[in-house]
């Protein structure tokens, strides 16, 4: 191909983009990266320890809100000192929207309370338990502790 | 360039670079698809197989702590079944015995080579839980409780983390 300029004709070379040192690199990089990838991002919720384990020496730092949400097989029960008690039925479409209210106000109340206690059935599912700690500390409770019913 | 067949045929043979524009894309796509996930900081936990943890808000990064996976019927530490679900629950005992056995021959095991180092790094006792979403409160509560006793007093249950 040839092009004119004032001094006359000057030959212009076609030449490709020089890639492959770039490939070379994506081609290394992509390995490393799939090896080191990961698909699931794994998070983890922080416990205390079950209150049975030291409730002897609690006795005196129990004497705050003791906040507790019940998950029975029906309902969910939010009761503590000074509280008014509230049931909420498991059946209704917005029911953990109705929990999450309800913690709302408890924090309203009390914002120095960063406190809950999740009391469950020996046959309460995880995946409820995790559903319920997940709605108090979205709610502003995030020290969590569980208990078992008696 | 010409060149001439026997039969008399021309063929005209032409010079076609391999086109790679496409294949950079991919590549290119991938690679930042790769970097966007990869993590650099604390540890990375891999979910147990056969353990399907359940989703939550937490953004907690999980720390290096030994891993308690509990499924179907089995509780395993550190990839090797210790004791079954179904026993540990007909028991009357909170107490896990093989586990808390294992838990505590790990504990001497970290006390043992941080003597021999020399180093007086305290005991941290962390311990993350790996329960299948579908597992019930009792032995949940049982696993807890043994490892509190055992003196794993840093317990965090492994989620799926969604945010």
């Amino acid at each position: 191909m040839r092009a004119s300029t004032r001094r006359g004709y000057r030959k212009i070379i076609e030449a490709d983009l020089e890639i492959m040192p770039l490939m070379n690199l994506f081609v290394a990089m992509i390995p490393m990266l799939l090896i080191s990838a990961v698909f699931l991002n794994v998070t983890v919720i922080d416990m205390k320890a079950p209150p049975e384990a030291s409730d002897a020496g609690d006795g005196n730092k129990k004497e705050g809100l003791a906040l507790a949400v019940t998950i029975r097989d029906a309902h969910f029960v939010v009761e503590g000192r000074r509280l008014a008690k509230r049931v909420i039925a498991r059946a209704d479409a917005d029911a953990d929207a109705q929990l999450a209210l309800a913690l709302a106000d408890v924090v309203a109340q009390h914002p120095d309370n960063e406190d809950v206690i999740i009391i469950s059935q020996p046959h309460t599912s995880y995946g409820d338990i995790i559903a319920v700690m997940d709605i108090s500390r979205e709610a502003g409770l995030p020290s969590v502790s569980l208990l078992g019913a008696e | 360039m010409r060149r001439k067949r026997s039969r008399g045929v021309t063929i005209r043979s032409v010079h076609t670079p391999l086109r790679l524009t496409s294949m950079m894309d991919i590549l290119t796509v991938l690679l930042l698809f790769l970097l966007k996930s990869f993590v650099v900081e604390g540890e990375v936990m891999v979910p147990v197989a056969g353990v399907d943890l359940p989703e939550s808000s937490s953004n907690t990064a999980p720390r290096a702590s030994i891993v308690i996976a509990i499924f179907d019927d089995t509780v395993m530490m550190d990839g090797e079944s210790v004791a079954s679900v179904s026993a540990a629950v007909a028991s009357s005992n909170l107490i896990i015995e093989p586990l808390a056995a294992r838990l505590q021959a790990a504990r001497e095991k970290v006390t043992e080579i941080a003597r021999r180092r020399g180093s007086e790094a305290e005991f941290e006792g962390n311990v993350s839980i790996q329960g299948d979403r579908a597992i019930d409160f009792a032995i949940l509560q049982r696993v807890m409780y043994t490892c509190s006793v055992s003196g794993y007093e840093h317990i965090s249950l492994a989620v799926i983390g969604t945010s």
